[in-house]
């Protein structure tokens, strides 16, 4: 199909600067999941791309088709980028029946009626909906009245998909159906999707390619969800992406050592291009710290909780609480320790990164 | 398939060829706000301290604002319609917000034909009502205070209703309804939690309401207590009905008396225009201190799930305060119809109320002249026309508002309130000013026209009001999935938001139908001799004397009016699906 190329876009909201020189592309056949915190403009972003905003600087393709130049001063009308669009409150049309709003935008395509008719029947198959077709909105649950909003952003063949943190308001469980839904049909139809989310867990489900927002809007990193996942470039991707303890250190002899209330010494190498001057912090993944009763690091397990398929512990160590998670498997093997008692731990994979400054007003 | 190939893509070009929409209706929407609503308020001002000199050049001329300032009758009537307005403010709020209460959260029984029977002298034209009040409590000789004379042999007529507490009496009987309908409705979509919470905290019942329930329907209860006072501020009707016999004056009964005194001559114009000043004056302030007082911001008390509010048992004095509501209802509703309805059967007013004094010929009188069929026929047209048109635009400038927000919505805003908070006196002078040849070389007075533009400034704000509500309703998303879908800026605004605010368009219209069908304020000073509305046609007859041929055309409106609100009932209930 097509790939959708921002480059150097620039937008704001009257003096408020959102996005800044901002590039970003999404390939052709591909699911392309943006995650970033609230507010960092990534429904911005997807406002200049639908033409509901004007940037003040950049351009926007899709495949060969220029839908923003600001230099060339184009800019084509929303009503004429042809992209599916599925907004995070469902935006389906509380007057007209399920049918009516899937019809619509081949209505405004000027499509035979017969063949209107027969393609929004078949979008709605597509997400299950054909019996809800002379319903109206009011009468279906918040995850039907989403498929619907899916059905009318396929009904067309958009060249992309963009879908605004489509499965927000859903349960738990609808969402994971609709993940694999999204899923199923962008890969029987082909289509170039970007997906909107701050939740990283649905974003990891769906993606092909992942790229991270900051809360200034820019893009801090971009790629295959392993990458991101196991190599963050930058400390806020690395807290951005699943829950992580960040645990104070400083050099003493050459070597890392704990900084909490307790001071044994990390058997790790010496990261380059870190300032041991200022503060430092180590982070690592609650499930990678590891029980090991050789290790000489020790912490006193304060609370458990059983979720399921693994346990949740809190530890202190020194002063620090840190988060731990063991795996059914390892509890199986290495046993489950009780509350209050004293175990070793080991941290694998840590990362070093400059610690937060504390601002005075936070204080 | 492709729907769009390269080629027409780049023809687009931003801002050049393609007709902003925005722009246009923005524009629109500050030009006809200007004509309507800020020339006539212009104009007062204008002429009440620019004088055309001899030379042909207006010179500025405070003189004349200092005369009517420094007239002692002018002092006084400004001084009774503060009195008059506050009083009946206070004494509305409490009223309005005891039965809302009483209603909205108390387990009192018949609640739902209580709260339907409650709205009833909301409908009920007030100036009507001051008629009822005049012929039984009148200082000599109402039908009332001549039934306790007889019974109790008493030398003087024991109430006397022409005095500032008759108005205020008046007043507060068909204006606390404004308090009552908000607070009953902020009630029952309170969400019971909060309440819960409290109780739950441990706060007592009567701490509940102190600190919990009054305080999140503040913003409810000064909306109503606001309306009350702007209206009572400019109201004509009432004070001029029961206040003219004793020379009580108000502001708005003094203006017209100025105007009519003058004949129509344009010094008396001018006079009114300064005493308007005066006027609009007392009403800022008012609006000043109210905000002062009750500034609150407003609480998300409402959320989208609804659950039954939990009802305040009353035990023992549920009966009693059952009695005091129907007691209230009886007074304000049942006495002053039944007393017009059989005043306008008497042969002639102050006649016994007893059978053999019956007749049907004041009817017959009333509809013989064809002044009586003309002025229902004004009404109807101007109140249609100007509801039609207020529906229109007052849509178009909440559009504006909400959706677009140019850069200068604050100043929209204004233009569009600014009628709200002047009197419907003050308007009908400016109106009368700016219509007739001086602003526009279109001389309107004396036709039904310069009603109608008098009626679009006053009511716009209630159309836009009830518009804008709506439109906050319906998320942008709506409207730009529209245009994600291919629809044109105008299609989205036809196919999507236009259908969504219809039904509260259609109830934007009778908000200003209704009011407009049965008000007088206004026309009082804009009819000529062949554009009486009904409301000026039965001033009129009482001000002539011939009390039962009025007492015989309210009967009529009052039936128009009930009428005409089944209708609206039956309408909105109707759409209420949509």
């Amino acid at each position: 199909m097509a790939e959708v190329k921002f480059e150097h876009i620039t937008a704001s909201y009257g003096k408020k600067t959102i996005l800044k020189d901002f590039s970003l592309t999404v390939n052709s056949n591909e699911i392309l999941c943006l995650v970033g915190p609230s507010g960092c403009g990534k429904t911005t972003l997807v406002r200049c791309l639908l033409g509901l905003m004007k940037p003040e600087t950049g351009t926007i393709t899709v495949g060969d088709r220029v839908l923003f130049d600001a230099k060339k001063k184009i800019n084509i009308p929303a009503e004429k980028r042809n992209i599916g669009i599925v907004f995070q409150d469902y935006a389906v049309w509380p007057h007209m029946t399920v049918l009516e709003n899937v019809s619509y935008p081949l209505k405004k395509r000027h499509i035979p009626k017969d063949e209107i008719r027969s393609r929004a029947m078949k979008a709605l198959e597509l997400v299950h909906m054909e019996s809800y077709a002379n319903h109206l909105p009011m009468q279906l649950s918040g995850g039907q009245q989403q498929r619907v909003a899916i059905a009318r952003a396929l009904v067309v063949d958009s060249e992309i998909l963009v879908m605004d943190e489509p499965i927000t308001n859903l349960d738990a469980k609808l969402r994971e159906e609709m993940l694999l839904e999204i899923r199923m049909v962008q890969s029987r139809l082909k289509s170039t999707v970007l997906y909107i989310t701050h939740d990283q867990q649905s974003a990891l489900q769906l993606c092909d390619k992942m790229a991270i927002m900051e809360l200034d809007g820019s893009l801090c990193q971009y790629g295959n969800d392993e990458d991101i996942i196991l190599s963050p470039t930058n400390r806020f991707t690395f807290e951005f992406i699943g829950v992580s303890n960040m645990i104070p250190v400083s050099l003493q002899k050459d070597r890392i050592c704990l900084d909490c209330g307790v001071s044994d010494s990390l058997d790790v190498e010496i990261p380059e291009g870190l300032d041991f001057s200022k503060p430092v912090e180590m982070g690592v993944r609650m499930n990678d710290v590891v029980f090991d009763n050789n290790s000489s690091i020790k912490a006193k397990v304060t609370s458990k909780v059983f979720l399921g398929s693994e346990y949740d512990y809190f530890l202190q160590l020194g002063n620090k609480e840190i988060r731990v998670q063991q795996s059914m498997l390892d509890a199986k093997l290495n046993g489950v320790p009780e509350n209050g008692a004293m175990i070793g731990i080991r941290f694998v994979n840590p990362r070093f990164y400059p610690a937060k400054e504390v601002s005075s007003e936070a204080i | 398939m492709k729907l769009f190939n390269k080629d027409d893509s780049m023809a687009v070009l931003d801002g050049k060829k393609r007709f902003n929409l925005d722009k246009a209706l923005t524009i629109t929407t500050f030009i006809l706000l200007l004509i309507i609503v800020i020339i006539p308020v212009f104009m007062i001002i204008f002429n009440t301290f620019f004088v055309k000199a001899t030379t042909g050049h207006w010179a500025f001329d405070v003189s004349m604002f200092k005369t009517q300032l420094s007239e002692p009758k002018n002092l006084s009537a400004m001084w009774n319609t503060v009195k008059i307005a506050i009083l009946t403010t206070i004494v509305g709020t409490i009223a309005g917000v005891f039965y809302a209460w009483l209603l909205g959260r108390s387990d009192i029984p018949a609640k739902g034909l209580m709260k339907a029977l409650f709205n009833i002298p909301y409908m009920f034209p007030p100036f009507l009502g001051a008629m009822a009040w005049d012929m039984l409590l009148n200082g000599r000789g109402g039908y009332f205070n001549k039934f306790l004379m007889r019974v109790f042999q008493l030398e003087s007529a024991p109430i006397n209703i022409n005095s500032i507490w008759g108005i205020v009496f008046v007043e507060v009987s068909y204006y606390f309804p404004f308090v009552f309908m908000q607070v009953v409705a902020a009630l029952e979509k309170m969400d019971p939690t909060l309440e819960e919470c409290a109780r739950i905290a441990g706060a007592k019942q009567s701490t509940v309401i102190w600190r919990i329930t009054l305080p999140l329907t503040k913003p409810a209860i000064s909306a109503g207590a606001l309306l009350i006072l702007t209206t009572s501020l400019a109201h004509f009707g009432v004070p001029s009905i029961i206040g003219y016999s004793q020379g009580i004056y108000t502001l708005p009964t003094r203006i017209y008396a100025v105007i009519y005194n003058a004949g129509g001559s344009f010094e008396g114009i001018r006079q009114g225009a300064s005493l308007s000043v005066l006027l609009v004056a007392v009403v800022s302030l008012a609006l000043i201190i109210q905000n002062k007082i009750l500034s609150s911001g407003s609480f998300d008390i409402i959320k989208g799930k609804s659950t039954r509010p939990t009802l305040i048992k009353l035990r023992g004095a549920k009966y009693p305060l059952l009695v005091i509501c129907i007691v209230t209802l009886i007074i304000i509703v049942v006495v002053p119809l039944v007393m017009i309805v059989l005043v306008s059967f008497l042969k002639a007013y102050g006649l016994p109320l007893k059978l053999e004094n019956f007749t049907f010929a004041q009817y017959k009188r009333v509809f013989k002249g064809g002044g009586t069929i003309d002025s229902i026929k004004n009404s109807l047209f101007a109140s249609i026309t100007a509801g039609v048109v207020c529906m229109l635009l007052g849509t178009l400038v909440a559009y504006v508002v909400q959706k677009i927000k140019p850069k200068n919505k604050g100043a929209l805003e204004f233009m569009s309130m600014l009628p709200y908070a002047i009197p419907g006196t003050v308007l009908s002078i400016g109106v009368i000013l700016a219509w007739q040849g001086a602003v526009f070389g279109i001389n309107l007075y004396n036709t039904i026209w310069i009603i109608i533009v008098a009626y679009l400034a006053r009511y716009l704000s209630f159309s836009m009001k009830t518009s804008s509500a709506a439109l906050l309703q319906v998320s942008s998303s709506l409207e730009e999935a529209a245009r994600a879908c291919g629809a044109s800026h105008t299609e989205s605004l036809a196919d999507i938001t236009l259908p969504l605010i219809r039904p509260a368009m259609v109830s934007g219209f009778f908000l200003i139908f209704l009011p407009a069908m049965r008000e007088v304020t206004t026309s009082i000073l804009l009819y000529g001799p062949k554009t009486r509305t009904l409301g000026v046609q039965i001033y009129g007859l009482r001000d002539a004397g011939m009390i039962p041929q009025a007492a015989a055309l309210a009967t009529v409106a009052i039936g128009i009016i009930i009428v005409l609100n089944t209708l609206v009932n039956y309408i909105v209930k109707d759409r209420k699906g949509v």
